[in-house]
C-alpha cells in the first residue's frame, strides 16, 4: 500500500494532459507578448518610432475589444462577416457534394467539366475577386460569391476522389448479393464517401474564412476583414487584432465542429484514424 | 457425370485474361468440367496463383467466362444473384453497419421488409454464434467474428449453393480450426451445398466429402479426391491414419504441379 502511495505523481494527471499543455502554451505566448510590449515601452524608440501605432499589447487588443463591442461595431460587422460567410459556404456544399458526385459516377460529366473544375482550382481566388466586385458591386451577394469560389473546389474534389477510392471488394458484396446499381450507389458508395466529404468541407472552412476576408479587402462597407482594413489604415493597431482574433476563434470552431460531426456521421473512420496514428492493431475483445 | 439430380455441373469451363505485357491472352483455365451434388461439401485446392478464386467467382457470375457452361439447378448461371451466397476472403462487412445491419444486407437488397429481415436474422445469428453482439460494430469484433458474421451474411439469404473464397485464410491457426469445426456444425444443420476454396489441405480434407484438384495454369482438373471419413467429424480425425494418408496424397498432386510450374518458369526465364 505505501509503495503504490509513493508512486503516485507529485502533480494531479490532468496538469500533463496534452490540452493542458496546448492551453499553458498558449498563455504563455501571450503573456511574452504583453511583457515584451511593456519592455519596449519603456525604451526611447518607442516614442521616436511611434510603436503603439504598429503594435499593441495583449491587454489593449482586450480593451478594443470591449469598445468595439460596446459600442456595436464588432457585432455589426461579424454579421455581415457571417452571413457572406454562410451564403458562400452553404452554397458551396449545395454545389459541390452533387457535381462531385455526378463526375465521379457519369464518365461525360467529368469529361466535361474537369477542365473548367481544373483551371478554375488553379485561379488564384485573390486574382478573382476583384474582377467579381467589379462585375456584381458592394454587398454581401458578391462577396458571397467569392466565398463560394474559394469553399467549393476541395469540397467537390474530395467528395470526388471520396467516391472514385470506394473500396472494390465493398462493391463487389453488394454485386454478390444482386444489388443494382442505384443500391450499390446509396449503401456503399456515398457511406464510404462521407469521411472523404466532411473532410473536404472542413478544408473549405479554412478557405471560406480567407476567402470572406479577401473579399472584403477588395470591397466592402461592413465585415472583419473591412473592419481590419479600416483600422490598419488609420493606424490603430488594437481593433486590427480584435478583428484578426474573431476570425481565428470562427475558424477554429467551426473545424472543431466539423470534426465532431465526422466523427458522429462515420465512428469507424475515427476509429481508422486512431488506429492509424498509433501505428497497430487497437485491442480486440 | 451429370445426373438430373445435380445442384451445380461445371461443363468444360474455359477462360483466359487478355496478357497486360504482350499481345494475346493468358490461358487459365481450359476445360473445367465436375459437377456436384445436393448438400455435398467440395473444396477446391490447387498450387498458388492457379486460379482457385477467380474459378470461384465466374462460379458466382461476378466474371464472366469465355466458353462453357454452368448449370445451377438446371438453370445456366449468368449473373450474381441471391440464389448463390458469396463468403469473402476477408470479410468485407460494411464499417458503418452493425452485425445486424452487415448480416440483413442480402435481403434489404432484394426489398425484404427490415422488421421480417432482423426476426429471421436471429436465427443466422445464434447459428453462428454471435448473440449478443447485434448492435456492435465490425471494427470492435475479432477477425474470427468477423467471419462469422461474413457468413451468416452469406446464409441468410438462403442460397441454393454457398460458395466461400478461403474465408479462414487471415485467422490464426487455433481459430482457424475451431471455425472448422463450427462451420461444419453448421452445415450439418443447414445441409447446403458448399464449394470451398483454400490452400490449406488440412482444411480441404477434413471438411469436404471430395476434394478437387486443380493444375498448375492454365489449370485444369488432376484428381478429384474422395474423402471417406465418416461423418460427424471432429478435430481429432486430423492425426488419424486415413486422414494423414489423404493429406500426403493431395499434396504429392500439388508439389508435383508446383516443380512443374516452376520447371517452365524456368525455360521461359532462359528463353
Amino acid at each position: 500500500m505505501k509503495a503504490a502511495a509513493e508512486r503516485e505523481p507529485r502533480f494531479p494527471a490532468w496538469l500533463g494532459s496534452p490540452r493542458m499543455i496546448a492551453a499553458c502554451s498558449v498563455v504563455v505566448g501571450i503573456g511574452l507578448w504583453q511583457l515584451g510590449y511593456e519592455a519596449l515601452a519603456r525604451t526611447r524608440y518607442f516614442k521616436a518610432y511611434a510603436i503603439h501605432h504598429f503594435l499593441s499589447s495583449p491587454l489593449q487588443v482586450v480593451q478594443a475589444f470591449g469598445e468595439l463591442y460596446r459600442s456595436g461595431e464588432l457585432l455589426r460587422h461579424s454579421y455581415f462577416s457571417f452571413l457572406e460567410f454562410a451564403y458562400g459556404f452553404l452554397l458551396a456544399i449545395a454545389v459541390g457534394i452533387p457535381v462531385g458526385l455526378l463526375m465521379a459516377t457519369v464518365k461525360k460529366i467529368n469529361y466535361y467539366l474537369d477542365p473548367w473544375v481544373s483551371c478554375l482550382y488553379a485561379t488564384p481566388l485573390v486574382a478573382l475577386a476583384p474582377v467579381i466586385i467589379v462585375w456584381f458591386g458592394l454587398g454581401i451577394l458578391p462577396n458571397s460569391l467569392v466565398v463560394f469560389l474559394g469553399a467549393v473546389f476541395p469540397i467537390l474534389l474530395n467528395t470526388y476522389t471520396g467516391i472514385k477510392s470506394v473500396k472494390q471488394n465493398l462493391i463487389e458484396v453488394v454485386r454478390a448479393f444482386g444489388g443494382s446499381r442505384l443500391q450499390l450507389f446509396f449503401k456503399v458508395m456515398i457511406p464510404d464517401a462521407t469521411p472523404a466529404i466532411i473532410t473536404g468541407i472542413r478544408l473549405a472552412v479554412g478557405r471560406a474564412v480567407i476567402s470572406v476576408v479577401v473579399a472584403e479587402l477588395f470591397g466592402a462597407e461592413a465585415g472583419l476583414g473591412f473592419m481590419v482594413y479600416f483600422y490598419s489604415q488609420r493606424f490603430l493597431p488594437g481593433p486590427v487584432f480584435v478583428g484578426i482574433v474573431v476570425l481565428v476563434v470562427f475558424g477554429i470552431v467551426s473545424f472543431l465542429a466539423l470534426e465532431k460531426v465526422q466523427g458522429w456521421l462515420s465512428p469507424w473512420y475515427a476509429h481508422q484514424l486512431r488506429r492509424a496514428a498509433h501505428g497497430m492493431e487497437v485491442e480486440q475483445p | 457425370m451429370e445426373t438430373p439430380a445435380s445442384k451445380l455441373v461445371v461443363q468444360n469451363l474455359r477462360k483466359s485474361f487478355r496478357s497486360q505485357r504482350s499481345e494475346g491472352s493468358m490461358q487459365v483455365f481450359e476445360g473445367v468440367s465436375f459437377s456436384v451434388q445436393p448438400s455435398e461439401f467440395i473444396s477446391l485446392v490447387g498450387p498458388s496463383g492457379c486460379g482457385k478464386t477467380t474459378f470461384l467467382r465466374i462460379l458466382d457470375g461476378l466474371i464472366p467466362h469465355d466458353d462453357g457452361e454452368i448449370l445451377l439447378d438446371g438453370k445456366t448461371v449468368i449473373q450474381p444473384g441471391p440464389d448463390k451466397g458469396f463468403v469473402f476472403q476477408d470479410s468485407s462487412l460494411l464499417p458503418w453497419r452493425t452485425v445486424m445491419d452487415n448480416i440483413i444486407l442480402g435481403l434489404e437488397l432484394q426489398g425484404v421488409d427490415k422488421r421480417e429481415s432482423k426476426k429471421k436474422a436471429e436465427r443466422y445469428i445464434a447459428l453462428v454464434g454471435l448473440a449478443g453482439f447485434e448492435q456492435h460494430y465490425p471494427h470492435e469484433l475479432s477477425g474470427g467474428m468477423q467471419q462469422r458474421v461474413n457468413l451468416a451474411r452469406a446464409l441468410i439469404v438462403d442460397p441454393q449453393v454457398l460458395l466461400m473464397d478461403e474465408p479462414f485464410a487471415s485467422l490464426d491457426a487455433q481459430t482457424r480450426e475451431i471455425m472448422q469445426a463450427e462451420l461444419l456444425k453448421m452445415w450439418n444443420q443447414t445441409k447446403k451445398t458448399v464449394i470451398f476454396v483454400t490452400h490449406q489441405i488440412d482444411e480441404a480434407i477434413f471438411l469436404s466429402d471430395r476434394v478437387v484438384v486443380f493444375s498448375a495454369r492454365p489449370a485444369k482438373i488432376r484428381e478429384i479426391v474422395k474423402v471417406g471419413i465418416p461423418r460427424p467429424r471432429s478435430l481429432t480425425v486430423k492425426r488419424s491414419k486415413e486422414f494423414l494418408d489423404l493429406a500426403d496424397h493431395v499434396w504429392s498432386i500439388i508439389q508435383d504441379e508446383v516443380l512443374k510450374s516452376m520447371g517452365r518458369e524456368r525455360e521461359e526465364g532462359v528463353r
